[in-house]
């Protein structure tokens, strides 16, 4: 081996990237190499001295802040409208390259549909209110929207040069309703969406209990559907009580879905609200003799925080015997 | 060992990161938002490390998770999902090394109490020397000397170094975090380290 390639492998050993036959190799030139054991001395002493400007935990308050500032920007950002989610899911369901240009033409369809119901949305919110303005109002006059709920973003702000006046333009969130069944394809969509709404925990609770109850009743809770938005929301819903109706919708499930079991003995290790971890208990009774079931419920009958789950925990580990 | 947390490991194991990836692309702001609380400290690790400024690594934060809600539909399950994370933290660490201005030169020696050159790598054999109270401010010195040197190293080459180095990931990930080869990820890192040793041999 010549000394060059043994400079290179010395970096590469140096950072547990040599190969093991290669250190081997290397090992034996170095017994016999002055200039390339000194080399090596010279680089874990880089080593060591690089170690001085060592990498700091980001502490709890930045971590904060970021999080924080991060959030606020995603709720100003104007919500995806139903044909911009749809230009999305074409884009991902298909394929990659020969499907591109297909995507392509959909999406310019989906665009120019965008442009124009945008357009027509508009108009019919002007046309809705009862202001005597006309269909470009938002530009020209002074009446601005009654309420904050109203406008969806600022899209720009311009000063007129030399002048006291300012240009602001908005976008407009158009109320709507529609009617419908519980098995009613497009009220459930709706509904899956409401679970997944940061900002009202009213809105998450509503649409939760309504599909946790769909899911009770034996209703198409198919798995990619409902069953999905349900633990998603048990697992990260921030509102307990959205969480615990969650739950409940997965009972059914718990036998015959690991996931959804799995969903579930998370919830009990991890859920802040002993009301959701007892539940949890509860609800695990059919399969109480998993092996994985009872493990979780050996770690939470010694380590929950709450003496009562923790006893519970423990009547129904004896309750079961155990299989060898 | 720990009871809690290996349990919970098996089931985070099993329980999909897939699932949140896939609910986060049709828009669930929830399961985004999961995502984000998953590699929020590493990216901010990461970040601060390279930047040395909380302030810009609160900016490349917000870049970063912002670009991947904007464009996590993009993603295609080709690699995971820690890599594209990644990938984007990197290239706007990357822009952000670029656009800083070139210091100036910090030709400066190092020298001790009594005023003698310190060869700083004749003095690092003895590791000892680094914990000895009466020569914290040379440690702190040092620091920067070192953050110096790093900072004449090309936006890639500090790139490499620090992903190697200081955040001991495989020279194949990194090649893919900076898609490019492992090969040139491997070369990159020898320049590197050349750089470094001489910068740091002292000036005599």
């Amino acid at each position: 081996m010549n000394c060059e390639v043994a400079h290179e492998r010395i970096v590469l050993a140096a950072y547990g990237e040599l190969a093991d036959d290669q250190i081997h190799e290397l090992d034996r030139h170095l017994t016999t190499c002055n200039e390339c054991r000194d080399e090596r001395e010279q680089l874990l002493a880089l080593k060591t001295l690089a170690g001085v400007h060592s990498v700091v935990e980001p502490n709890a308050n930045l971590v904060a802040r970021s999080r924080m500032r991060l959030e606020e920007a995603l709720d100003a950002l104007p919500p995806k409208r139903w044909y911009e989610r749809w230009g999305d899911a074409v884009i991902n369901n298909f394929g990659r390259l020969q499907a591109a240009p297909v995507a392509a033409a959909l999406l310019l369809v989906a665009g120019i549909g965008a442009g124009s119901i945008g357009g027509y949305e508009v108009a019919q919110a002007r046309s809705a209110h009862a202001a005597a303005s006309t269909a470009r109002a938002a530009v020209r006059t002074t009446v601005v929207p009654t309420a904050p709920a109203d406008v969806a973003s600022i899209s720009s702000i311009v000063q007129q040069p030399n002048s006291e006046i300012v240009q602001v333009r908005y976008n407009e969130v158009v109320p709507r309703q529609v009617e419908g069944t519980l098995d009613d394809p497009a009220i459930r969509q709706l509904l899956m969406m409401a679970s997944e709404d940061a900002n009202s925990a009213g809105i998450r609770d509503d649409s939760v209990g309504l599909l946790a109850a769909e899911c009770r009743a034996g209703h198409s809770c198919n798995p990619a559907g409902i069953r999905d938005a349900l633990m998603v929301a048990l697992r990260y819903d921030r509102n307990e009580g959205v969480r615990e109706k969650a739950l409940k919708g997965l009972e059914s499930y718990v036998s015959e879905d690991m996931r959804v079991r799995d969903a579930v003995l998370e919830a009990l290790l991890n859920d802040s609200d002993p009301r959701i971890r007892t539940e949890a208990i509860n609800i695990l009774e059919p399969v109480e003799a998993d092996m994985t079931v009872r493990q979780v419920l050996s770690t939470v009958a010694t380590s929950d925080q709450s003496p009562q789950i923790r006893n519970v925990s423990r009547q129904v580990l004896r309750r079961v015997p155990e299989f060898q | 060992m720990n009871g809690p947390d290996r349990t919970q490991e098996r089931l985070q194991a099993r329980a999909p990161e897939m699932e949140l990836i896939r609910e986060a692309q049709k828009g669930s702001r929830v399961a985004f938002d999961a995502l984000v609380r998953q590699y929020e400290s590493q990216v901010l690790r990461l970040a601060l490390h390279l930047t040395g400024s909380e302030h810009d690594a609160e900016d490349i934060y917000q870049e970063a998770f912002l670009k991947a809600f904007r464009y996590i539909g993009n993603f295609r399950f080709e690699c995971s999902f820690y890599t594209w994370i990644y990938r984007i933290v990197t290239n706007l660490c990357l822009d952000q090394l670029r656009r800083r201005k070139t210091r100036k030169e910090d030709q400066a020696v190092l020298v001790d109490h009594s005023g003698d050159e310190i060869d700083l790598l004749a003095s690092v054999s003895d590791v000892r020397s680094f914990s000895n109270p009466e020569r914290e401010l040379d440690r702190k010195v040092l620091g920067e000397r070192i953050q110096a040197a790093l900072g004449k190293l090309t936006p890639r080459e500090r790139m490499v170094f620090e992903l190697k180095h200081y955040q001991g990931l495989r020279l194949r990930t990194i090649g893919e975090m900076l898609n490019t080869t492992e090969e040139t990820a491997k070369n990159t890192l020898f320049r590197a380290t050349k750089k470094l040793r001489s910068q740091l041999a002292g000036l005599r």
